[in-house]
């Protein structure tokens, strides 16, 4: 039987409290250098998009998550992570 | 909090009074091991500080150590090792920030930083490889970005960092002598904080480092922003110059508690604060959280009222945040409000000044039961064991790493990282060299002898460009000061270094004590780090790879010391034997000898022997060269009836590798015969195999090629296959 595939997409960013240099020049020295000055906040993040093949929805998920987890993809200390599944 | 019972007894007797919960904040952060060297600040009295070159001036968070022609060097080393062990990126980056702020403090631009790094077995423990992997990007990032050239450094692994790392940070810096900032303050002075905004990251950071590393105790996490950093020290230097500032601290381990009650006692001043005008990256930060936050890249100053004016103009032009938090007093106090409300007001002496400790000390009880000769070990083929020692992790090239740093940036790197010690060219005309070493594994058989090692070997690997010793610094790293075995390995290390640097007259300048690294499996072997400075008034010794027909000659002895080998305990998995000693006066007569060879300029090339012991070394010139070398050990100097593996491998200090040009042979041996120090010429370079024979033994056979693709590719496979 074919499994169907799922784009899985993992968003990477640093948890609350602690600063983001990143997003923090992005607002400061790029957006309200210019006339967006409504611009309040910018958290940057990192995104990577898996491709994978399983089940369903639910165990595509899972081995994701067990993957970010063992390979180090993230540190669990620093960042926060967050899975939305995009079917394809 | 981490007050003892001792301690709060002592704070209500001398204040007479219950402290406000910002007070005891204040306090523990100070009187943490960390901050305050309960532990080791009467101990530390031993090390010489004083010397021809070395500028003291109160308040200075980095030795100065004076060059000549009005220009002056500065130098600090720092570790960041428990946050390191929690988030290796981010730990290993803000340690390379705090460390180069402490060299901006002085009112002098660094220049070159240095790292060590240490790690558990990485061949197989795929944590370590993570952590060793992060700390390396998170350096050459921070570095890179700066703009300061990460010039050499060392990186070692053993078994005893497993689940932790040292990240030892080390920076130089250079300026002019009549623009170094003279601490000072008068009434009415101005107390400016600027650079990043105070956060919640990092609270309770110093405290952090000062309890041993359990799994789940991991609040204390910095996030580094090299940008910020950059702007602060063009911010600094042009208020220099501007004179704008009258005095100066970094803020690190404790935060604004440490920074403001030092630089209020060391001053002999007041300091009144107002915590509603810092600025905070979030809102709803409470007095006790804005006076220990360990945020980064944040620097204290005291400044003039007449000059706040340009300090603020200097600090919009560079996009720097700065508040005026308070302002100077005579009344000797540290005093922090929020709005009218009082939260602390503590004489700043007391808060400096935590009472120190006589800890107990007993020789360690391992010590006891270390083997002194490994009777159980098989016969080895030598030329296979060179190659496993040439890739093996402590001994490949460590190009990997050093590829990752800018060690070019600010063109003043003469002699580049990946031989010996590192040459910088300064604005003068001199050179100044330098170079970092550690070894635990003689440390752990032999703390004295083992420090006394690692002093040696930096002397020795900047002997090697030229330079003459002007300084050295010291990072004092070990487990817990409260277990008497500990304090003892820690005495026996500061004893052994403070001997050997009277001796030489080197003056230690700066360093740190780092307590209670210990990890899950417990405490860390002693890892005494030692970093020396060199000067050369001419050009230095640009190593100059052998070539056929050259003579390798080696100076000094060759003695029964396997002890803490690569060969004993990579090879043979034995920890034990004869820990390699220093004879002082040997050390010293060496060290002259090969500078006046350097300077009469009769070498092409010196190499000293260390890890792994001479073949190693001999090795590694043959790679440099590509070219092969044929010897006979039996010349070699060494102790009455040693076999050809301590002959070897055997890591004994003063010896150094002469490659010398065949029309200089004659005038080198009359040089060191008339010196009378024990040499030998060993055989020649030529052909593409390293032959090296005992009478007619042959003990090795080995195709340079071969050699040089296990050395250079040992530590690269294993990161880019595990």
């Amino acid at each position: 039987m074919n499994m169907p595939t799922y784009w899985v997409h993992v968003t990477i960013e640093n948890k609350s409290g602690i600063s983001d240099p990143e997003g923090e020049t992005i607002l400061n020295d790029l957006v309200l250098q210019g006339k967006f000055s409504s611009v309040s906040k910018i958290n940057s993040a990192k995104l990577l998009k898996f491709q994978i093949n399983e089940k369903n929805k639910k165990l595509a998920k899972k081995k994701i998550e067990r993957l970010c987890d063992e390979l180090r993809i993230f540190n669990p200390m620093v960042s926060k992570l967050s899975i939305n599944i995009i079917t394809d | 909090m981490s007050l003892s019972v001792q301690e709060s007894k002592h704070i209500t007797k001398k204040i007479g009074r219950d402290l406000s919960i910002t007070e005891r904040q204040i306090i523990a952060a100070e009187w943490s091991e960390h901050c305050s060297y309960k532990s080791s600040k009467k101990h530390l009295k031993i090390l010489p500080t004083t010397g021809r070159n070395v500028i003291n001036e109160k308040g200075y968070d980095s030795g100065v150590l004076d060059v000549g022609d009005g220009y002056v060097v500065t130098v600090h080393i720092e570790s960041h090792n428990h946050p390191s062990a929690v988030e290796p990126y981010g730990g290993a980056a803000t340690g390379v920030g705090g460390v180069i702020r402490d060299i901006l403090s002085t009112g002098t631009r660094p220049i070159a930083i240095f790292d060590g790094l240490r790690f558990g077995d990485i061949e197989n423990d795929t944590h370590a490889r993570w952590l060793f992997k992060n700390a390396v990007s998170g350096i050459a990032d921070y570095g890179n970005c700066l703009g300061i050239p990460t010039i050499g450094g060392e990186v070692e692994f053993d078994e005893c960092y497993k689940n932790y790392a040292l990240v030892d940070v080390a920076a130089i810096g250079f300026g002019k002598k009549d623009k170094l900032i003279k601490n000072h303050a008068n009434v009415g002075d101005l107390v400016v904080l600027i650079g990043g905004p105070t956060g919640r990251d990092g609270i309770g950071g110093s405290q952090f480092a000062s309890d041993s590393l359990e799994s789940e105790d991991r609040s204390a996490i910095q996030i580094p922003d090299p940008f910020i950093e950059k702007l602060i020290i063009e911010t600094i230097l042009e208020a220099r110059n501007e004179k704008c500032i009258n005095a100066m601290k970094d803020l690190g381990g404790g935060g604004l508690s440490c920074a403001v009650s030092e630089t209020a006692d060391s001053l002999g001043i007041g300091i009144e604060l107002d915590v509603d005008n810092i600025h905070t990256r979030e809102a709803g930060l409470s007095p006790d959280e804005i006076m220990i936050s360990e945020s980064q890249e944040r620097m204290l100053i005291i400044t003039e009222k007449k000059k706040l004016p340009k300090l603020n103009e200097i600090c919009n032009k560079f996009r720097v945040s700065c508040s005026l938090i308070g302002y100077v007093k005579n009344d000797k106090m540290m005093h922090v409000r929020k709005g009218e409300n009082t939260f602390a007001l503590l004489p700043a002496d007391f808060v400096a000044h935590a009472p120190l400790l006589d800890r107990k000390k007993t020789i360690p009880k391992y010590l006891r039961h270390l083997k002194k000769e490994n009777k159980n070990k098989k016969l080895l083929d030598y030329s296979k064991t060179i190659l496993k020692l040439l890739s093996s992790p402590n001994i490949a090239s460590k190009h990997w790493v050093f590829h990752q740093y800018d060690h070019e940036v600010g063109i003043r790197t003469v002699v580049k990282p990946g031989f010996d010690a590192s040459v910088l060219r300064l604005d003068n005309g001199k050179f100044l060299s330098a170079k970092i070493d550690g070894n635990p594994k003689h440390c752990y058989l032999n703390p004295r002898q083992g420090a006394i090692g690692c002093f040696e070997e930096a002397c020795r690997n900047i002997v090697c460009t030229g330079a003459n010793p002007i300084g050295m610094v010291d990072h004092l790293q070990f487990g817990n000061p409260e277990d008497p075995e500990i304090f003892w390995t820690f005495m026996e290390a500061l004893e052994g270094l403070s001997d050997f640097a009277k001796f030489l007259r080197v003056p230690c300048v700066g360093g740190k004590v780092s307590f209670y690294n210990e990890t899950p499996s417990g405490p860390i072997k002693p890892t005494p780090l030692i970093g020396v400075l060199g000067i050369i008034d001419k050009p230095p010794l640009v190593p100059v790879p052998p070539s056929n027909g050259d003579y390798l000659l080696i100076v000094g002895k060759t003695k029964d010391e396997l002890g803490g080998s690569e060969y004993f305990e990579y090879v043979h998995k034995f920890i034990g034997g004869n820990c390699p000693t220093v004879d002082f006066k040997t050390s010293k007569l060496n060290m002259i000898t090969v500078l006046s060879l350097i300077k009469n300029n009769l070498i092409k090339c010196v190499h000293d022997c260390s890890k792994g012991g001479f073949v190693i070394a001999l090795s590694e010139l043959s790679i440099n060269g590509n070219i092969g070398c044929s010897i006979d050990i039996e010349k070699i100097p060494s102790t009455k009836n040693l076999s050809h593996e301590k002959i070897l491998f055997s890591e004994s200090h003063s010896r150094y590798l002469l490659v010398v040009d065949g029309k200089n042979i004659t005038r080198v041996k009359q040089h060191l015969s008339k010196q009378k120090i024990l040499f030998g010429v060993l055989g020649k370079f030529s052909g593409d195999q390293i032959s090296i024979t005992h009478k007619s033994n042959n003990l090795v056979k080995s195709n340079v090629d071969v050699m040089r693709k296990r050395y250079f590719n040992g530590l690269e496979d294993l990161l880019k296959h595990g």
